[in-house]
């Protein structure tokens, strides 16, 4: 089947998995965030990203106001939702054997998939952004500019958070929160402000990931599946690692997109969203923090 | 250790038999029956996931895949070599311990949320597998009909029949579990669950009674897979997929972890609570709201305070209905006095 | 403590079950829906259609003066609650059970059959059901996956030029067992015509395409797409269609992905333009029937209920409403007090014959042998905003769908 390796195709496939990763990371970055700064995991992650595509969609067209106000809108709107998500519910389990948080926003994501069959939350509405639908070339790439702005946003997220991390003073102290939070209560940092934050952080980057997913999914209750890209994405990065969401998010968006091209003819089925887990299960058995993760998984 | 500590107890347990065995088999409607009946088989589910979370502390979001192992097995084996009933659910059961053990390799390497995304991977895989091995689903419809189960020439196929045949396993798999957990094996799991390292150290083979706990677990599951697969009269692993592992999660959780009867209460509220909520809301929300409000406003509530119930007991009361109870039961012990 | 012992008491006894008052001679159909579930773009729209339906018909004095009451239990596409609400249903006195999900269909079939009472799967469920010797109380009552092949093969040859010889035709389906079913019936008729026919899946949850997509455009070099894709995958599928620059025009969809949700979720009506959907109701909102349904809430006071915008749906809510009314009209005519059984509504079910309600419903002809009526569709084309009828009701290679009805039958 060697003819069937087409060069071209095969270009068009890695381009088209670099771009979608990259889409993946951004979803995956709202995940590490949380999980780096408060050692939380956020199941109701693509549950937040439907809910900030609601906002800007009900914005744009409910209320009728401009784009740029819609996604201004939702931005504010995740930003408060993950302070008063916080406060509420994720504070009083600080300490909480794992499961508890899982559990608790998996609870949080049938309360806001039980919203629903109301108002704003109730059938789908397309979120149209100001990019035209046909890709540009150059050479032999098509790239969608949807995915194109997508990966943008990713990279500048990667770096701002980065910088954020690394040299500002509020990203020291929120790495020495997520070290040893007893310690760091003792140097004076008041964690559950930090907590707070990380949560906002998560939700704007839920915010863009709403707009742009929304954009390319249209925004209903199906916009909340893309919350299941995020596992292999962070597995294979590492949980705690914001490099690692945009390497694990390429990963998988070449693996998916080679799966699709190469496998799928093979055992006519689709391999696409099963290859991603394997490779994760791989990963898990060999380096279980990931490519860039902490090394301080409890070997047992 | 005796079955009855005190003579209240045996009392108790006497009048819970004749409660559950005669009066309501006897005397409801089929129609509670057939909840009953929905409870009857998560209750065992229930208590197989305990063993593996609550028990043993690991993590696990495959249950409902293992659940269909068991019931594709059972299926397989009752349409193609007219295995009778009882066979094919200890093979269900068997094949989905193994598969168990085999989905919990993992577990000797990782623990917490790394190992909770792995089962899920496991989930996935599991459910690929049975959708595109069509010697396994019996073909691209992925469903396989069974007979229904007989014991001896009757063939039980009304709700009343199947509420003492199901009710029997519940039986079987509470004093199963207790004295599992008062084994050599269930000391075990415990101690892997308080603390590994200490555990190890005492001479407990860790990667032994880790698969142990995932396979015994999964053996539960599949029994559950298997049940179900008699109770519906047709295998089919859409009815097994992710959305199942997690409403077991949230019984256990609701329910109480590492605790028997927390496994039967949370089992039974996660069953009924929808139930109740829409007998709730159809008697009030008449009055309040227009009827094509009412449509909308039942299902909304019932997820909202379904998901809202799960983070309150998480909030509250970490250790779940179980915990409620025995509170209830000691404030009602020393009344009038506080304590 | 004190306090969780009040709330538990509260929550017991707002949990206590209050009978609703005995429905008298009231024909009661049961409805399961999916408002909250994975499938709730669907369920929010089609449950209210046939409510209004209902309404309608009670508004006119009902059956032969009996009056319909349609008890919805929802689901959340789950099984376990889906049993749970049949058996509500049942203990209610319903004569008829429009049941709602794949799963749910074939959990409920064995009981179905026990309790001789006939449940309905249009659009979804398993085609072998369209047998009605081997399932007499299950009625798809509208064109199974396997005639929704066969006529979306018929259609892509009409749109080829009338010869399929040496074409390639891509499908493009949602990787599970309903997006499987059709395969062996389009490889059947693929044998028999001569075209290539190549399968692309999309497997759960079918937010990303771009690879399957960029085959059939680049690789494959299909001329014609079927695509047979669920929830908000239909969506997707515009959108990587238009960015390979694949034209829409040379895609069919079958009767999930064919709604106005599924062309707003792609971008809406302008960029989808071209896009062919096969329905089995009718679209859209000039129908007398809808037309008696506005005139209804008109005289009550009411504006028309926002679902009625989504038609598709909406309408196809009607039709299965407005089949179950015609199968209880069909019983009641043999017993004028209006007590019928499950029995009757089944026999009810298998007289109904031309019944059109104006357009929105297929001529089907109902028998005790074919519960299907025939597998009739209609295609619309998105054109100028809006869906535009292409195509009359028809079915195609009944003979091909027939044999594997029969092949399935004796395997069972």
């Amino acid at each position: 089947m060697l003819e069937a390796l087409d060069l071209q195709f095969t270009i068009l496939l890695l381009s088209n998995g670099v771009m979608i990763g990259l889409m993946y990371s951004l979803i995956a970055l709202g995940f590490v965030l949380v999980y780096k700064a408060t050692d939380a995991v956020n199941f109701a992650q693509g549950e937040f990203v439907m809910i900030a595509g609601f906002v800007a969609v009900g914005a744009l067209t409910v209320a009728g106001i401009p784009l740029w106000l819609s996604i201004l809108a939702a931005l504010v709107a995740m930003v408060g939702f993950g302070f008063a998500l916080e406060r509420v519910m994720l504070r009083k389990l600080i300490g909480r054997p794992i499961i508890a948080v899982v559990m608790a926003t998996i609870g949080l994501a049938a309360i806001l998939r039980g919203l629903g069959p109301f108002g704003i939350f109730q059938g789908t509405r397309p979120l149209p952004l100001p990019l035209r639908d046909e890709p540009f070339i150059l050479g032999p790439l098509f790239i969608p500019p949807i995915q194109l702005l997508g990966g943008i946003v990713s990279l500048v997220f990667l770096a701002g958070f980065g910088y954020f991390f690394l040299k500002s003073r509020k990203g020291v102290a929120m790495r020495a929160v997520a070290d040893n939070q007893q310690v760091a209560m003792a140097m004076g940092i008041d964690v559950e402000r930090y907590f707070g934050l990380a949560w906002a952080m998560t939700g704007v980057v839920s915010a863009l990931g709403g707009v742009l997913w929304g954009n390319m999914l249209g925004v209903d209750v199906n916009l909340a599946l893309v919350g299941f890209k995020v596992f292999p994405v962070v597995i294979l990065g590492g949980l705690d690692s914001i490099p690692g969401a945009i390497i694990g998010g390429l990963i998988v968006g070449l693996v998916e997109n080679l799966a699709a091209g190469y496998i799928d003819p093979y055992v006519g089925g689709g391999t696409k969203d099963f290859a991603p887990y394997v490779l994760m299960i791989l990963a898990l058995m060999i380096r279980p923090y990931g490519i860039f993760g902490k090394r301080i998984i409890e070997r047992v | 250790m005796a079955l009855y500590p005190l003579p209240i107890a045996k009392y108790t347990v006497a009048a819970l038999g004749v409660l559950f065995f005669l009066v309501l088999p006897l005397s409801l409607h089929e129609y509670y029956l057939s909840i009953a009946n929905l409870v009857w088989i998560s209750i065992i589910g229930a208590l197989g996931l305990n063993i593996l979370v609550g028990y043993t502390g690991q993590v696990s979001i495959g249950h409902g895949a293992f659940m269909s192992v068991g019931a594709y097995t059972a299926a397989n084996f009752a349409t193609r070599l007219d295995f009778p009933w009882p066979v094919n659910l200890l093979l269900g059961g068997l094949m989905a311990a193994a598969i168990g053990a085999i989905v919990g390799i993992p577990s000797l390497r990782i623990k917490g949320l790394y190992l909770a995304i792995a089962t899920l991977a496991g989930q996935l895989i599991i459910e690929w597998t049975i959708n595109h091995v069509t010697f396994i689903s019996g073909g691209v419809q992925a469903s396989i009909e069974v007979p229904r189960p007989q014991l001896g020439t009757v063939v039980l196929n009304t709700h009343r029949e199947m509420y003492f045949f199901l009710l029997f396993f519940v039986v079987v798999a509470i004093v199963g579990t207790m004295n599992l957990m008062r084994s050599r094996v269930g000391r075990a799991f415990v101690a892997i669950r308080d603390q590994d390292i200490a555990a190890e150290i005492i001479g407990i083979n860790i990667f032994r009674y880790k698969l142990l706990a995932f396979a015994i677990s999964s053996f539960y599951a599949g029994v559950t897979g298997v049940l179900y697969t008699y109770y519906f009269g047709i295998a089919n692993y859409e009815q097994f997929q992710i959305g199942v592992s997690i409403d077991y999660l949230a019984m256990i959780i609701i329910g109480g972890l590492g605790s028997v009867l927390g496994s039967i209460f949370g089992a039974a509220f996660v069953t009924l609570l929808p139930i109740g909520i829409r007998y709730g809301m159809e008697a009030v929300s008449g009055v309040l709201f227009s009827e094509a409000t009412v449509h909308n406003l039942i299902p909304a509530l019932r997820l909202t305070l379904f998901g809202a119930l799960i983070i309150v007991f998480l909030v509250l009361e970490p250790e779940g209905l179980n915990r409620l109870w025995r509170n209830i039961r000691s404030y009602f012990r020393v009344w009038p006095f506080a304590y | 403590m004190r306090k969780s012992l009040i709330a538990l008491i509260a929550i017991v006894v707002a949990m206590a079950p209050v009978m609703p008052a005995s429905a008298g001679h009231e024909i009661v159909i049961g409805l399961q829906c999916d408002r909250t579930g994975a499938t709730q773009i669907v369920g929010t729209v089609l449950c209210p259609g046939f409510h209004d339906y209902i309404a309608l018909v009670n508004s006119k004095g009902g059956v032969e003066g009996h009056k319909i009451k349609a008890l919805e239990i929802d689901h959340e596409y789950k099984v376990p609650p889906g049993v749970e609400a049949y058996e509500r249903h049942k203990k209610e006195g319903a004569v008829t059970m429009a049941i709602y999900g794949t799963p749910h269909i074939y959990a409920l079939a064995a009981k179905l059959t026990e309790d001789r009472i006939p449940g309905t799967s249009p659009g979804f469920g398993s085609a072998a059901a369209a047998d009605g010797i081997k399932y007499p109380y299950i009625f798809p009552i509208a064109a199974t996956y396997w005639s929704q092949g066969a006529a979306a093969v018929d259609f892509v040859k009409k749109q080829l030029g009338g010869n399929l010889k040496g074409k390639k035709i891509a499908y493009l389906f949602f990787d599970n067992p309903a997006g499987r079913e059709p395969i062996e019936v389009i490889e059947d008729i693929a044998a028999k015509e001569g075209f290539q026919l190549k399968t692309f899946a999309v497997p759960p949850p079918g937010v990303e395409m771009g690879a399957q997509v960029l085959d059939i455009a680049q690789r494959f070099r299909a001329d014609f797409v079927i695509a047979h894709l669920f929830g908000g995958a239909p969506g997707v599928s515009i959108k990587e269609f238009k960015r390979v620059g694949y034209p829409l025009r040379k895609v069919v969809s079958f009767v999930w992905g064919a709604a106005e949700a599924n062309i707003e979720a792609g971008g809406g009506f302008a960029a989808a333009e071209g896009y062919y959907a096969m329905q089995f109701a009718g679209v859209g909102k000039d129908y007398p029937v809808l037309n008696e349904i506005r005139e209804m809430y008109k005289k009550q006071g009411k504006p028309e209920p926002k679902e009625m915008a989504s038609t598709v749906f909406y309408n196809r809510g009607v039709l299965i409403a407005a089949l179950h009314v015609e199968a209880i009209r069909n019983a009641v005519k043999d017993k004028k007090d209006g007590k019928i059984t499950g029995e009757d509504a089944k026999k009810g079910f298998e007289k109904i014959s031309n019944f059109t309600l104006g357009g929105l419903v297929p001529p089907l002809k109902v028998t005790p042998q074919d519960h299907e009526g025939g597998g009739l569709v209609q295609i619309w084309q998105v054109k100028g905003g809006k869906f535009e009828k292409v195509t009359d009701w028809y079915a195609a290679y009944q003979d091909v769908v027939a044999k594997h009805i029969k092949d399935h039958g004796a395997k069972k």
